[in-house]
């Protein structure tokens, strides 16, 4: 069962994290013209070689229907696959399989993914009060009928921080909890984040002092253990193997995936603590035929400190229970003995939507090109990387792999 | 509390649910079929998806899953409830639900704790939400609307008099420290309206709750920034001096003046102060005091007005 690693990421673009206030305006199908065509130089490819889409349905500022058929017309691209991904932060490593999977059916040669995350100019009608209307409940819906409008809003439960330190202080009550540790987490990859010019925190190294001392939001988590949103967006090409022949980089082979999820709100979980990503990195790694203990790099997707926390443990990088152990053993910078999130991870690179999970997979692509420049880790063939949606509600792991 | 707080629309479905709560009975789903409890209502059974469900009355009794306690308001309406205690409690039935805590000491909260109902009111028409405290607690004196809670005024506060040509003294009441709040004052729709009425500015984001409610960034009525300054009028400061001797103290203005967070309709505000600075002008001393007014439980001000008076 699975994929027999027959497709590879073969290039990508990155929009450089910006502050939204300053970031410049673009209509996302501006930016999907635009992130296509530096993707396809990156991996040396032409326009006529995409055959094959993926692409964001929600917030796609232009349309909320018909978003594929609307981009290939303004792309001037003739599609044999069309795919609309609807899984939050997810939502890159639901692309990629996806696109890897149309690709081994031989559907298609080459699949452009693209995620844009810049703001769009606003219309002579429109106003900025939208956009915090839209903010205001933290992608909880307000829809007649909709669970989480009845029966969450009215206690105040809503967004995402709260959700996830429900979730940090379940695991405190069952496992314990060393605050100096979660703090780590964001202090190693802030560390990484020195070596990646791109990252909205180059430049500003951190100790974990000063991630305990920054402001709480919700208990246990301090602001410092927050992503920061940033405008930006995102793209990678997939291709089959006959098409990645003539790429200009190592491309990254697709060799296992899994994807998860039963519930939107963590406190429906069975057990909130044995998340979503347990079952499908365990899938990922057995389509690999490779363990945990094999991969030279973890891209693991890090809202908060402690999704980062639950998937070391549910993926299998240590037991359960044993995280904040793991983490306070190894050191998880480029230069350590487990690499993870090498970019800076989203807490030091900046989430830029639903594309600040692409970062993660654009990391691993980089770093098994050989193209990761100051932090480019000595070794790097085998890469796994996790994307999580919701509150832990949506999530899916990849296996990449170098040839 | 703030009537911009988003408030439950019951369904078809979930009617018994609401209307159980208005009657203080808790009522959820059962299935017919293979016994499995169902919690938020549904018209199937998430474990054999038939349709045949039964309303039934349990007791309330639960055990706190998890918690959080939030030091930022997860809206700026429930900065009211600060710090808001959001929970997960598992009922006896093994269905979980999101909740708050109240009448419970943040020390006292521990995962695991049993726990039982409270019908709370949150509205003055019998609407009711369902939140929990721990079974030692007197639910039913956790159920009412919260009044207004005014801060003990009987220790009356020593007042320091200071003589006007006292430099010394007065340079002395420079600090970066303020005052302790001020009485509170609720700022609701009928104040804001006659307010609309009295200064002209009748503008819907003020006026109109339905509009409001739809199109405001807000999600519903806020008051204008300058009824909320005024308001500081209607609000005691222990400012805990009193200067004398001037013939005449005059209000010069504002030296700055800002509006940085909305007061939703319904919010109850207060004031604290301290004084910023003090100088002597050709006319007389003038004292700037930084006058800060706040949703009750935010930390971000609603107005900032550094206040000058003239001491002549």
């Amino acid at each position: 069962m699975g994929l027999k690693g027959h497709a590879a990421i073969v290039g990508s673009a990155q929009y450089k994290p910006e502050k939204y206030a300053t970031a410049p305006r673009m209509f996302h199908l501006e930016q999907v013209a635009d992130l296509a065509a530096q993707a396809l130089r990156d991996a040396g490819l032409q326009a006529s070689d995409i055959d094959g889409l993926v692409i964001n349905g929600p917030q796609f500022h232009e349309a909320s229907v018909f978003v594929p058929a609307m981009a290939a017309e303004y792309l001037g691209l003739r599609l044999n696959f069309a795919e609309v991904v609807d899984l939050g932060g997810c939502t890159s490593v639901g692309m990629v399989w996806r696109a890897a999977a149309a690709i081994e059916l031989g559907l298609c040669q080459a699949v452009l993914c693209v995620l844009p995350a810049r703001m769009a100019p606003m219309g002579p009608d429109e106003d900025a009060s939208w956009m915090a209307r839209a903010m205001r409940f933290g992608g909880h819906s307000t829809a007649f009928g909709a669970p989480e409008a009845e029966f969450d809003l009215p206690y105040g439960h809503m967004g995402q921080n709260t959700g996830y330190a429900m979730i940090a202080q379940r695991y405190a009550a069952q496992y314990g909890y060393d605050p100096r540790a979660m703090a780590k987490i964001a202090v190693d990859q802030r560390t990484n984040a020195q070596y990646n010019p791109d990252a909205m925190f180059y430049g500003q190294p951190l100790t974990i002092e000063q991630v305990l001392a920054s402001k709480k939001v919700a208990d246990p988590l301090h602001v410092l253990e927050i992503v920061m949103p940033v405008a930006g967006g995102a793209a990678m090409i997939i291709a089959s193997k006959e098409v990645a022949a003539r790429a200009r980089k190592r491309p990254s082979w697709i060799t296992g995936f899994g994807e998860h999820l039963a519930f939107k709100s963590p406190s429906y979980a069975q057990d909130m603590l044995q998340t979503p990503i347990g079952p499908a990195s365990r899938r990922a790694f057995e389509m690999a035929g490779i363990k945990p203990a094999d991969v030279d790099a973890a891209q693991i997707y890090d809202c908060y400190t402690i999704t980062a926390l639950l998937t070391l443990e549910d993926a299998g990088f240590c037991a359960k229970g044993e995280g904040m152990s793991f983490v306070r053993e190894h050191d998880l910078t480029w230069r350590g003995d487990f690499p993870m999130n090498t970019h800076g991870g989203q807490l030091s690179f900046g989430q830029a939507g639903s594309a600040g999970g692409m970062s993660q997979v654009i990391e691993a692509v980089t770093q098994i090109a050989g193209e990761a420049g100051e932090r480019q880790l000595k070794q790097c063939d085998t890469v796994y990387v996790s994307g999580t949606g919701g509150v832990m509600s949506e999530q899916g792991a990849l296996i990449l792999q170098g040839a | 509390m703030s009537n911009n707080k988003p408030m439950p629309v019951p369904t078809e479905i979930s009617a018994p649910f609401w209307e159980g709560l208005k009657a203080e009975r808790l009522l959820i789903q059962q299935c017919n079929e293979c016994s499995h409890w169902v919690f938020y209502p549904r018209r199937h059974c998430p474990a054999c998806l038939t349709h045949s469900l039964a309303w039934r009355e349990v007791s309330g009794g639960a055990t706190l899953y998890s918690f959080t306690v939030t030091r930022i308001a997860t809206l700026p309406d429930f900065a009211d409830e600060m710090p808001q205690m959001l929970a997960v409690v598992e009922l006896d039935q093994g269905v979980r639900m999101n909740t708050n805590l109240v009448g419970l000491d943040e020390s006292e909260v521990k995962i695991g704790m049993r726990l039982q109902p409270v019908y709370a009111e949150i509205d003055g028409k019998g609407n009711r939400l369902l939140r929990f405290t721990g079974v030692d607690k007197d639910a039913d004196a956790l159920k009412a609307l919260r009044a207004v809670e005014q801060p003990a005024q009987e220790q009356v506060a020593t007042v320091r008099q200071i003589a006007l040509d006292d430099e010394a003294a007065l340079q002395a009441l420079v600090s970066e420290e303020f005052s302790p709040w001020s009485n509170q004052v609720v700022v609701d729709q009928a104040l804001i309206d006659t307010f609309a009425q009295l200064s002209g500015d009748d503008y819907w984001i003020h006026t109109d709750p339905e509009r409001a409610r739809k199109q405001s960034p807000f999600g519903g009525t806020i008051a204008h920034g300058a009824l909320v300054q005024i308001l500081q009028s209607r609000m005691k400061l222990n400012l805990g001096y009193e200067i004398t001797g001037f013939s005449n103290m005059i209000n010069y203005g504002s030296d700055r003046l800002r509006f940085p967070a909305p007061v939703p309709a319904g919010s109850t505000i207060h004031a604290r102060a301290r004084v910023k600075r003090v100088e002597r002008v050709k006319s007389g001393t003038q004292l700037t005091l930084e006058l800060n007014t706040h949703v009750l439980g935010s930390e971000r001000p609603s107005v900032i007005n550094e206040l000058v008076i003239l001491y002549m």
